[in-house]
């Protein structure tokens, strides 16, 4: 478990994270989604002491990141994806990671195999694609066999195979105990894996919960079409559903498609299309934090 | 101190999962301590995968070579004091530039990190910063070594190749102890420079430009009381080199070891320095 405690940062006049606190939970994958300048980046540097905060601090299981014994056992991160010197091999860039851990040599063969990279390992970092980066970056954070991993947008550059792959990983990681705290841009994506969302803007926490409450935030509607749209609406009307009438159509707001049907087929009304639409996890999400986007498209 | 451990709670043996025996155990100092051979080792794997390394302590061998090889066919004697070369009074010829290049390879072993984000992943595999700093050091050092040793057998090949006469070769392991104990630890004055400045090109040029530009201006202008405490007058000191043929100027001049210690202090400033500033700023 991961506890970040009234983080804050100021950089001069801007305060980038103010007094953010949240819990990332052990055994579930924790989005870290908000918009750019949200200050996701600098609450993931914080976390893994490269940034230090003004105020405020975070804790694996009850330890400060820089006075852990053996950081790389119990949290990898990758937070930039250019952390390799171009001019070294994939597996001497790993070893020198591994013997500054303390870590058997042995694993950079193990991790290496792990991300896909076996064939690559004697080719220099420089003339990696994107998405051999990520790998080799990745790698890197498992070389220690982490409990926790921290990610920042780890699925950029990845191919759709790749992204797969990561996702497959990261699912499997969180399901055998382990604590996948990952920020991404790809909502859509997130929302096929992780199962908690920690949404930040403007530096402050705005939501942490489970992302099946969040997706409860989106409004459901049914709509119908019906020759009997008048007498169908004053029957949901009754029932206590708002309703909105368009033409022959009809639209029900915070109902299911059982629902109306069901006093549709009570009344013997006769429906000639019924569908529901729920608005996705993307749309919510720009909505929590719309008001706080530094960066908005016009 | 003490360590502490928290309870296992991950009892999985995949090896995507991590058993969780040494979690959350806390480092003490002598943790910290025990942790520099590993430092080490992995300093020393970043300095032999890199081939710019290689290339400087190559190209210091081949420059020094040609350096003295061109003395002792085309020049034959020392303008200034008329004497013949040989291979005795011209093999630490090359040393001033093993010197500077040596100065160059400290400054980027610390700043490539920097330029290419691996200091980063150093950090958070080391979170004690001052065990970076001693091993970068250790190793700076001895790659300073190497250079100087690579200078001088280049100086005693162009010298021989050159068709040099020995000469006396009494004094040579004064002057090689001289000239390897200041390429050693011009290493480390780069690398305090590179942590200071950060940026390789900047760091580079500006030692470069003090070396070449401002303490000329200086020895110029300025009175030589003031001007014999410029780091790279006393490098130039440590090689007998004399910058001046000013009577007052060589009147007041230091002793080598003044010139050592002097040199040796610059270098224990710029080392904390950069020490304190890599400590106080964030890690791009």
């Amino acid at each position: 478990m991961i506890t970040v405690s009234q983080l804050s940062k100021r950089y001069g006049k801007d305060l980038v994270v103010d007094d953010m606190s949240f819990e990332v939970a052990a055994g579930r994958v924790t989005g870290f989604v908000g918009p750019n300048g949200a200050g996701k980046s600098t609450t993931m540097r914080m976390m893994v002491g490269l940034t230090r905060p003004d105020r405020g601090e975070v804790r694996y299981r009850g330890v400060h990141y820089t006075e852990l014994l053996r950081p790389a056992c119990v949290v990898g991160s990758v937070l930039d994806v250019r952390c390799m010197h171009p001019g070294r091999s994939a597996r001497d860039h790993l070893h020198a990671v591994a013997q500054l851990s303390g870590i058997p040599r042995r694993r950079v063969a193990e991790v290496l195999h792990e991300v896909g990279l076996d064939a690559a390992a004697d080719q220099r970092a420089g003339a990696f694609s994107l998405g051999m980066r990520q790998r080799l970056a990745l790698a890197g954070a498992l070389l220690g066999q982490p409990d926790v991993l921290l990610l920042d947008e780890p699925s950029n550059g990845l191919d759709p195979d790749g992204i797969r792959w990561l996702r497959g990983t990261l699912r499997t990681f969180a399901d055998q105990g382990g604590t996948v705290f990952v920020s991404s841009h790809l909502i859509a994506e997130l929302a096929m894996f992780a199962d908690d969302l920690v949404v930040v803007g403007g530096g402050r926490l705005l939501v942490a919960e489970p992302i099946a409450t969040t997706m409860a935030r989106g409004d459901t509607a049914v709509h119908v079409r019906t020759p009997d749209t008048a007498e169908l609406a004053s029957l949901l009307s009754r029932a206590g559903i708002t309703v909105h009438t368009t033409g022959p159509t009809l639209s029900a707001h915070g109902t299911t498609t059982d629902i109306v049907s069901q006093i549709a087929f009570d009344h013997q009304l006769r429906i000639v299309e019924i569908s529901e639409t729920s608005r996705s996890l993307e749309e919510i999400l720009l909505d929590i934090t719309g008001a706080t986007a530094e960066f908005a498209s016009a | 101190m003490t360590s502490t451990t928290t309870p296992e709670t991950m009892e999985s043996s995949d090896p995507w999962v991590a058993p969780l025996r040494r979690c959350a155990a806390t480092r003490s100092h002598r943790d910290s301590v025990a942790a520099i051979p590993n430092a080490l080792a992995s300093e020393w794997t970043k300095l032999r995968s890199v081939r710019s390394n290689l290339a400087i302590l190559c190209g210091t061998t081949a420059i020094g070579i040609v350096l003295v090889w061109v003395l002792a066919v085309f020049v034959k004697t020392d303008p200034d004091t008329r004497e013949a070369f040989t291979v005795g009074n011209s093999f630490s010829f090359p040393t001033w530039l093993s010197t500077v290049l040596a100065v160059v390879a400290g400054t980027l072993m610390f700043t490539s990190e920097v330029q290419h984000g691996t200091l980063a992943a150093a950090i958070t595999a080391q979170p004690a910063r001052w065990v970076t700093v001693a091993a970068k050091s250790a190793i700076a050092a001895g790659f300073g070594l190497a250079m100087g040793i690579a200078g001088m057998i280049a100086g005693v090949s162009g010298g021989v190749l050159g068709g040099l006469d020995a000469g006396d070769t009494a004094g040579m392991p004064a002057t090689a102890a001289w000239g390897l104990m200041l390429t050693t630890v011009a290493a480390v004055f780069g690398l305090g420079i590179g942590m200071t400045v950060r940026h390789s090109s900047a760091a580079i040029s500006m030692t470069l430009v003090w070396a070449f530009v401002i303490e000329n201006l200086f020895r110029s202008f300025a009175p030589p009381t003031f001007s014999r405490y410029l780091p790279f007058n006393a490098l130039n000191g440590l090689l007998s080199i004399e910058t001046t043929s000013d009577p007052k100027a060589l009147a007041v001049a230091f002793t080598r070891v003044q010139d050592a210690l002097l040199f040796s202090s610059y270098t224990v400033a710029a080392l904390t320095i950069g020490t304190v500033l890599f400590y106080r700023r964030d890690t791009n």
